[in-house]
């Protein structure tokens, strides 16, 4: 009989050490930041202030200048902000009724004055251009300063919420359908993950947007499939009579062998997609920055529930069930005294 | 089952894969239309969200506040009667500002207040993302996911982009609407009065305005209290048969009337409207009966002024929905090959089942309209990830089956009466929780719910479907165990 090799359940107090220090630390650096910095994450544009530099051209007459405006004033542009050691979080352009717009989105640490000076570069380079080729008249660029507006709280809210309701609903079909110290294990993998989960982010201090929340609700889901294998596993080997000599810390060593490939086979596939399509829009959006966020958030979140779920879990559900067995063993053996 | 009827079976579902696939993938000039008309395939026909087709935004601009372009534009200009005015504007950031209202803190809090009344109504849209900012503390700029299909976006449809900027551009109009509510006898605002008197607060006669949906039909719904349904029946009797009052929000009359002359029936009245119509009324007065009252104008078009709305390219590059395709192709190819590598032939059939999930998450995103962003894509992804692993679980358990001596048949009937309760255990609870997060949560997060749902009914009616697969492709097959991959166990007693 093959008895896993890892053997989890010997290792519970290290890894309940390692889970527990790793949490704490980000709770305590996002408390700390929530004072002292921009808040418990470092929130991105999508809730926080940012600054963009802005170039609006009328597209009349470019003839002079032979070329695409926005691809010559995207180049005037690039060359300002390299003059001034600015590097953009990523750019946007858009149509307006008679042009064009381009926009140039900075973070709020960016200083206003280099901005400015930027901009005046970028403006008097568009006068040169104009008088040389007349080609990008009547475009002016500006810099400006934006404070979000709640946009992004509503998302937060309802995701704690969602959150919270898949974590319960979770423990309480495993209630029904598995064991109670089964649905504990459940309770403690979402509890654990989401955590762990939570902690990273707030520790790495990577600008994070609305993608958190996202993540944080993939994280849940993830570990309610994982944990569903892991026990269900786990239900097997204990029905199984092959087992019956086999001590709680056996079984779940395992069925923690059997689940684990699984449990991490399938975060590390969603990991592996997550690089590819954030390399992917990296080199798109030809900004790293843009794509920072939601690719530290997805990575943060497979690598809590691979953890947590294929790990953690296994290392510390024994103990549930041995508590569980003797409160059992006592009960019935108060019965049966009665 | 015979060998022809096998080969029928599969030969009909692999062609109505294919055709599917052909019809899902490829966009193409309709032959004989001299490239008037297109055919965009069900891919190009998903709308999208703002990360991967941009978002649509616009400016509001108080009165006297105007942006440095159209400044610089006017002082350049010798001949612009608006010069004069603008001479005595100062810079601020990246606007300019009436001298008068320069540092005006009442201006400065009342466009702050204005732009969270804005976030607030647009919050209630469903959009999969949004944001509202104050840009150099006098201007709200509100941006929304333009939802375009990929058709849409690169003007292959234009129709389809005319219609989403459309119904933006409407909502972003009204959500802008300034003013308390009142009750009017004119569709001109100029030329019409108010019907209830100057110490009457209309707003205060709603419970609430709700929008409402049932059987197709889209309506905005008042309820008013017991006070104000007798109060609106006096005024309503007072008029002639033939006249009618108008409800305004400020001075914009929003097209909802009621009948003079007659009293109304019901304290729960229904407007009918189109779908984002009503849905725009009700937000707009919901947030106006609750006190949510715009202080400022923007955009006066009494002064000239205009509300552009201006599409901007996705933060993440102009190609990334191309990329995100690119990768969800690789992800199902390798759903594809590695099964077939550990299985062979076995591997098709799962190969089959992982065709058939990817056309089912295509047609229901085109034909639900849900918009896919790249949390939405991750999450059909999962469930590939779902209906793979599920398909692999069972091969391995009759994979178990067959090393106790057990034939092809009787394994694959214990393998799956062993596996049935876990996978029932997994498909549940993935459906429950998708049912709660399309349900509780807004924007993208519900999206995503929605195609979980879809993904994990998608994912278990094929597990099902690939033990019909796997019967009706190794009938034909003689050596059953090396159809699926599998090692004979070999007995002494056996031929």
């Amino acid at each position: 009989m093959k008895i896993n090799n890892l053997k989890l359940s010997s290792k519970m107090h290290l890894l309940v050490i390692i889970s527990c220090i790793v949490i704490a630390i980000g709770l305590a650096v996002g408390t700390v930041c929530q004072f002292i910095s921009n808040g418990f994450f470092n929130y991105s544009a999508d809730y926080e202030t940012y600054k963009t530099v802005t170039v609006e051209y009328e597209d009349i007459d470019f003839s002079g200048a032979g070329r695409e405006p926005s691809k010559l004033i995207e180049d005037i542009c690039e060359k300002a902000f390299k003059a001034e050691n600015l590097s953009k979080i990523n750019l946007t352009t858009g149509d307006t009724n008679t042009g064009g717009k381009l926009i140039y989105k900075f973070s709020n640490s960016t200083d206003y004055g280099k901005l400015n000076s930027a901009v005046s570069a970028i403006n008097d380079e568009i006068k040169e251009e104009v008088s040389q080729a007349g080609g990008i008249q009547f475009s002016y660029a500006s810099a400006h300063e934006e404070v979000a507006v709640i946009g992004g709280d509503l998302v937060l809210v309802r995701a704690a919420i969602v959150a919270a309701t898949i974590i319960v609903v979770h423990f309480i079909y495993f209630v029904i359908r598995y064991k109670l110290t089964m649905a504990l294990g459940a309770l403690l993998a979402d509890m654990h993950n989401l955590a762990l989960y939570l902690a990273l982010v707030a520790l790495c201090r990577v600008p994070v947007g609305s993608a958190i929340a996202t993540y944080a609700v993939i994280a849940v889901i993830m570990s309610a499939i994982g944990t569903s294998y892991f026990f269900d596993k786990m239900r097997g080997n204990i029905k199984d009579e092959e087992n019956k000599k086999l001590t709680a810390f056996e079984l779940a060593d395992k069925s923690a062998n059997e689940s684990l490939k699984f449990n991490v086979i399938m975060p590390a596939c969603l990991a592996a997609v997550s690089v590819v399509v954030f390399v992917l829009m990296a080199i798109s959006s030809l900004s790293p920055l843009a794509v920072i966020s939601p690719v530290i958030c997805s990575i943060m979140s497979f690598i809590s529930c691979a953890y947590g779920t294929a790990i953690f879990v296994p290392s510390v559900y024994p103990r549930f069930k041995v508590i569980g067995d003797n409160t059992k063993e006592k009960s019935k053996a108060k019965r049966l005294a009665k | 089952m015979g060998k022809v009827k096998s080969a029928i079976i599969t030969a009909l579902l692999v062609a109505a894969i294919v055709v599917l696939w052909l019809f899902a993938a490829i966009s193409c000039n309709v032959p004989g239309t001299d490239g008037v008309k297109r055919y965009n395939s069900f891919l190009s026909g998903i709308h999208l969200g703002s990360d991967l087709t941009g978002e649509a935004y616009t400016l509001l601009y108080p009165n006297g506040v105007i942006s440095a372009k159209d400044y610089k534009l006017v002082m350049n200009d010798d001949e612009n009667e608006d010069k004069e005015e603008y001479q005595y504007y100062e810079e601020h950031g990246g606007v300019y500002v009436d001298k008068d209202k320069f540092n005006d803190e009442e201006l400065l809090s009342s466009v702050k207040k204005d732009a969270e009344i804005i976030s607030k109504r647009l919050s209630q849209k469903g959009y999969s993302s949004y944001s509202v900012t104050v840009e150099d503390d006098y201007v709200i700029r509100v941006s929304v996911p333009t939802n375009f299909t990929y058709a849409a976006y690169k003007e292959y449809d234009n129709t389809s982009r005319s219609s989403s900027l459309n119904l933006i551009s409407t909502t972003i109009q009204l959500v802008m609407v300034d003013g308390q509510i009142s009750l009017r006898d004119n569709t001109d605002y100029d030329s019409s009065n108010s019907l209830l008197s100057i110490k009457e607060d209309f707003a205060t006669y709603f419970k609430d305005i709700s929008y409402y949906v049932m059987g197709g039909t889209h309506a905005v719904k008042l309820d008013l209290t017991n006070e104000g349904f007798n109060k609106l029946n006096n005024v309503l009797l007072l008029g002639d048969s033939d006249s009618k009052a108008y409800i305004y929000v400020g001075e914009t009359n929003i097209g909802l009337q009621f009948d003079m002359g007659s009293s109304l029936e019901n304290k729960t009245l229904y407007f009918s409207s189109e779908a984002n119509r009503a849905q725009d009324f009700a937000i707009l007065l919901g947030s106006v009966i609750n006190g949510n009252v715009l202080t400022n104008r923007y955009n006066d078009t009494d002064s000239g002024a205009s509300t552009q709305l201006i599409v901007s390219t996705p933060a993440f590059g102009e190609y990334a929905a191309i990329y995100l395709l690119a990768v969800l192709i690789v992800a199902l190819i390798a759903a594809i090959v590695v099964p077939v590598i550990k299985y062979k032939k076995l591997g098709f059939v799962n190969a089959l089942m992982a065709l058939a999930y990817s056309l089912v998450i295509v047609i229901s995103l085109l034909l639900l309209e849900i918009q896919l962003t790249v949390g939405g894509a991750f999450i059909a992804v999962l469930g590939l990830v779902l209906l793979t692993f599920t398909n692999v679980k069972v091969f391995e358990a009759v994979r178990a089956e067959t090393k106790n001596g057990r034939t092809i048949q009787a394994s694959v009937k214990t393998g799956y009466k062993k596996t049935l309760f876990s996978v029932l255990d997994v498909h549940i609870l993935l459906a429950v929780i998708s049912i709660i997060v399309a349900l509780v949560c807004v924007g993208e997060l519900a999206a995503c719910g929605f195609i979980l749902l879809i993904a994990t009914l998608a994912s278990y009616v094929l597990y099902w479907f690939t033990r019909f697969m796997w019967y009706v492709l190794s009938t034909p097959v003689r050596d059953k165990f090396k159809f699926c991959g599998f090692a004979r166990e070999v007995y002494d007693d056996e031929d």
